[in-house]
C-alpha cells in the first residue's frame, strides 16, 4: 500500500548505477524486489456502466491494486477532491455530467495523477480534446482489459519513474527508451514486435491474455484479416525461446489454446 | 425529342396550312370579284352595242384595242345563246416589241373573258363575241400570291426565330433544375436552390423538387443518425462481452474443449466488433466527420503498411513485390491509412497460399494485384454494403469504406481481372 517515495528511488538510482557492471545486478535485484514488492497501484474508476466497471475492478485487484470506483459525476469529484490516484480511468459520457469537467478540475488543481479517458466516442475531436486538457492517454470502447492495464503500466511508468527509464522484472531489465532488454547482463535481440509484445505481457504479468487482445495490440485493425492467429504464435514461441534461452526460465505459458500467460 | 422541337413543329406546319387555306381564299375571292367585274364591263360593251345597231341600224366597226376585242360573225338565227365564257385572247405586240423577234411570232394568247351574244340587223342574224383580256386580273393576282408567300415566309422565320429565343429563355429554369437535380447528392449538405422565376409552373416545380430533397435529406439523416447512435450503444454491451471474457479466462481450470468454445466467441465478438466500427466508420466518412487534410507521402504509408503486415503475409506463404515511386496526396492520413490497409488486406485474404501481390505506386496510379479465385468478381457489387463472398471473414463493408473514401478525396477506385490477377486501381486526379 507504499508507494515508492523519493528517497527509495534515489536509493535504487544509487545501486542501479553501482551495478550497473552487472557483477552485484544480483543484490540490486534483491533490493529491488524489496522495494517494489509491496507497490501497488491506486486506481479510480470512473464508470457509469456497472457491468463494465465491475470487469475492470475485477481485473485489477486481483494483483494487489487497490481500486476505488464511481459511478456517478459527483461521487467522482467527491473521490478526485479528497484522494490522490496513480491513474484514474475517467469514462466521459456520465449520466449527470461531463467527464471533460472532471478532467480540466484535476489540471487546475495541478494534480499529476495520469488520466485515462475511456470513450465510446472515438472521433479524432474528442481524443484531441481529451490530450490537449492533458490527459494521458485515449482507449476506445471496447477494449480489452489487457490492453487497459498495459496502457495504465504505461501512464503509471512514466509518472512514477520520472527519468529512470529501466522496467526490471526478475531478471529481466528493459531500457524503455533504448528499447533494449537484458537478461542478467546479456544483451537478447528482440524484434519490434517482440520488444512491443514483452512488455505487454510483463504489463499483464500473471493474467491470461488472449491471443485476440494481443493480436489487436500488435497489428491493430489488420487481425480481422484471419480468424486464426498463427503468426502470433511465432512470435510468442520466438520471444520464449529468447528469454528461455538467456534466463534459463520458461516466462510464457500458453493458456487452453485461447492465450497465454506470462509468469514472473 | 425537344419540347422546344415539337412545339416549333406543330405551330410551323398549322402555320404554312391556315396561310395555304388564306392563301385559297384570297385567290377565289379577288378572282371571283374580278371576273365579275370583267362580266359587268362586258355587259356594258354589249349594251353600247345594242344602242349602237339601235340607233344607227348597222353593224359597228369590229375593233380591236389593247385588251379587248368584239368579233361579230353572221350565223343561223337562234343559234347563238348569251353566255359569259372563259377564253383567250390573242394579243398582237407591238412592231417594235422585242418579243417579237425574240419568240419569232407576232403576239401572244393571254387568258380573257368573253360574252357571246346576238343582235339582228335586218332580218340578217350576227353573233358578237366581245372578249377581253385578263391578263391584269391575273397580274393582280400574282401579286396578291406573292404576297401572300411572303408573308408567310416572314411569318415563319419571325416564328421560329422568337420560338426559339423566348422558349430557350423561358425553359432556362427548367434546365438549371435539371442540372442541380444530376448534381444532387443525398449525402451532401446541399440545398437545391431557389429558382430566378416568374414562371408558376416552374416555381412549383421548383418548390416540389425543394421539399422533396429536403424530406430525402432529413430522412437520410436520421437514418444515419440511428445507425450511428446504434453502433455507438453496441459499443457498451460488446465492451462488456468483451471484458467479462477477459475477466472469464482467469479463471484457471479450463479443458480443451472449453478453451476452444472461448477462442470462438472470442472471435465472434471480434467479428461483431469490427463490423460495428465499420459502420460507424462509413458513417463518418460520409458526414466527412475525418477530414483533416494534410500532405501524406504514399509510399512511406504503403512502407509501414507492408511492414505492418509482414507477419501475416509471411505466415500465409504469400509472395509480395512492389515498385513504389514519390507521390504524396493532399488527404486524411487516417482515411488513407484505412483505405490502403484495407486494399492491402483484401488482397491476402482473397488469397491462397503461395499466391501473389504485386504492389505499384506511381505518379498517377496505386494498383494492387492479387492471386486468387480464378474468376472475375462482379465489379458493381463487390463496392454495395455487406457484399462478400461465402468464404470471406471480412464485414463485408471494406470495400464500400475503400469507395467512399476514394470519392470524399476525388480518386477513382475500380477492379478488373484479368488472369490470373484480380485487380484494384486507384487514379489520382490530375494536380495543378
Amino acid at each position: 500500500m507504499v508507494r515508492i517515495s523519493g528517497n527509495f528511488q534515489e536509493l535504487i538510482e544509487f545501486f542501479r548505477n553501482l551495478c550497473y557492471d552487472g557483477r552485484i545486478f544480483r543484490i540490486y535485484s534483491l533490493l529491488h524486489f524489496i522495494f517494489t514488492r509491496k507497490k501497488s497501484l491506486k486506481i479510480l474508476i470512473i464508470e457509469d456502466e456497472q457491468s463494465l466497471r465491475e470487469s475492470i475492478e475485477e481485473y485489477f485487484k486481483g494483483t494487489g491494486n487497490l481500486c476505488e470506483t464511481a459511478a456517478t459525476y459527483s461521487t467522482a469529484i467527491e473521490k478526485i477532491s479528497l484522494y490522490r490516484y496513480d491513474c484514474i480511468l475517467l469514462d466521459i459520457t456520465l449520466p449527470d455530467g461531463d467527464g471533460i469537467n472532471l478532467l480540466k478540475n484535476l489540471k487546475k488543481n495541478n494534480h499529476s495523477d495520469g488520466i485515462l479517458i475511456i470513450s465510446a466516442r472515438d472521433s479524432l475531436d474528442d481524443r484531441l480534446q481529451g490530450l490537449d486538457l492533458g490527459a494521458d492517454d485515449y482507449l476506445v470502447k471496447p477494449f480489452h482489459l489487457s490492453e487497459l492495464r498495459s496502457r495504465i503500466a504505461a501512464i503509471v511508468r512514466r509518472k512514477t519513474f520520472n527519468g529512470n527509464n529501466l522496467l526490471i522484472v526478475n531478471e529481466i531489465t528493459i531500457d524503455l527508451i533504448g528499447k533494449e532488454v537484458k537478461i542478467g547482463d546479456e544483451d537478447i535481440k528482440l524484434t519490434p514486435k517482440e520488444y512491443a509484445l514483452l512488455l505487454y505481457f510483463i504489463a499483464n504479468k500473471g493474467k491470461v491474455v488472449s491471443k485476440n487482445a494481443i493480436a489487436e495490440h500488435l497489428w491493430g485493425d489488420g487481425v480481422d484479416i484471419t480468424d486464426d492467429f498463427n503468426f502470433i504464435y511465432a512470435h510468442i514461441k520466438n520471444i520464449r525461446k529468447k528469454l528461455m534461452e538467456a534466463s534459463g526460465r520458461d516466462y510464457i505459458r500458453a493458456a487452453y489454446g485461447m492465450g497465454y500467460k506470462f509468469v514472473g | 425529342m425537344k419540347l422546344l422541337a415539337r412545339y416549333n413543329r406543330v405551330t410551323l406546319i398549322t402555320t404554312i396550312i391556315i396561310m395555304l387555306l388564306t392563301g385559297i381564299a384570297y385567290y377565289q375571292a379577288i378572282s371571283w370579284i374580278l371576273t365579275r367585274q370583267k362580266d359587268k364591263d362586258l355587259a356594258d360593251e354589249e349594251k353600247e352595242i345594242f344602242e349602237y345597231v339601235n340607233t344607227k341600224q348597222r353593224l359597228p366597226d369590229g375593233f380591236e384595242t389593247k385588251h379587248q376585242q368584239i368579233i361579230f360573225t353572221k350565223t343561223e338565227p337562234g343559234s347563238v345563246k348569251r353566255a359569259l365564257v372563259d377564253t383567250v385572247y390573242f394579243k398582237k405586240w407591238g412592231k417594235n416589241n422585242p418579243k417579237r423577234r425574240h419568240f419569232h411570232a407576232v403576239g401572244e394568247y393571254e387568258p380573257a373573258r368573253g360574252l357571246i351574244t346576238s343582235v339582228s340587223i335586218a332580218n340578217q342574224y350576227y353573233k358578237v363575241s366581245i372578249i377581253q383580256s385578263k391578263v391584269e386580273t391575273e397580274d393582280l393576282i400574282q401579286i396578291i400570291f406573292y404576297i401572300t408567300i411572303g408573308v408567310i415566309l416572314l411569318l415563319l422565320i419571325i416564328l421560329f426565330a422568337t420560338n426559339r429565343l423566348i422558349l430557350n429563355r423561358l425553359w432556362k429554369p427548367f434546365y438549371n433544375l435539371m442540372q442541380e437535380l444530376d448534381l444532387f447528392n443525398i449525402a451532401d449538405k446541399k440545398e437545391i436552390p431557389k429558382l430566378d422565376t416568374t414562371i408558376d409552373e416552374f416555381r412549383r416545380l421548383n418548390n416540389s423538387v425543394t421539399n422533396m430533397s429536403t424530406k430525402a435529406k432529413r430522412d437520410y439523416q436520421a437514418l444515419k443518425t440511428f445507425t450511428e447512435n446504434a453502433a455507438h450503444e453496441l459499443n457498451t454491451p460488446i465492451a462488456i462481452i468483451n471484458s467479462k471474457l477477459d475477466l472469464l479466462i482467469q479463471t484457471e481450470n479450463f479443458d480443451e474443449w472449453q478453451g476452444k468454445l472461448l477462442t470462438e466467441l472470442y472471435s465472434g465478438v471480434l467479428r461483431l466488433n469490427r463490423l460495428n466500427q465499420s459502420l460507424l466508420l462509413l458513417v463518418k466518412i460520409e458526414n466527412q466527420l475525418l477530414d483533416e487534410r494534410q500532405q501524406i507521402n504514399l509510399h512511406e504509408v504503403i512502407e509501414g503498411l507492408i511492414i505492418q503486415f509482414d507477419d501475416i503475409y509471411r505466415d500465409k506463404g504469400l509472395k509480395l513485390t512492389y515498385n513504389l515511386q514519390k507521390k504524396s496526396v493532399y488527404a486524411s492520413r487516417h482515411l488513407i491509412e484505412i483505405l490502403l490497409s484495407n486494399l492491402i488486406i483484401n488482397a491476402m485474404r482473397h488469397n491462397y497460399p503461395g499466391g501473389e501481390i504485386i504492389i505499384s505506386l506511381t505518379e498517377k496510379r496505386f494498383i494492387i494485384q492479387n492471386t486468387g479465385n480464378n474468376e472475375p468478381l462482379n465489379d458493381e457489387k463487390i463496392f454495395v454494403r455487406f457484399h462478400k463472398s461465402s468464404s470471406s471473414e471480412g464485414s463485408g463493408l471494406g470495400l464500400t469504406i475503400s469507395r467512399q473514401i476514394c470519392e470524399n478525396f476525388n480518386l477513382l477506385l475500380y477492379y478488373s481481372f484479368s488472369s490470373p490477377y484480380h485487380t484494384f486501381t486507384i487514379t489520382f486526379p490530375n494536380q495543378v
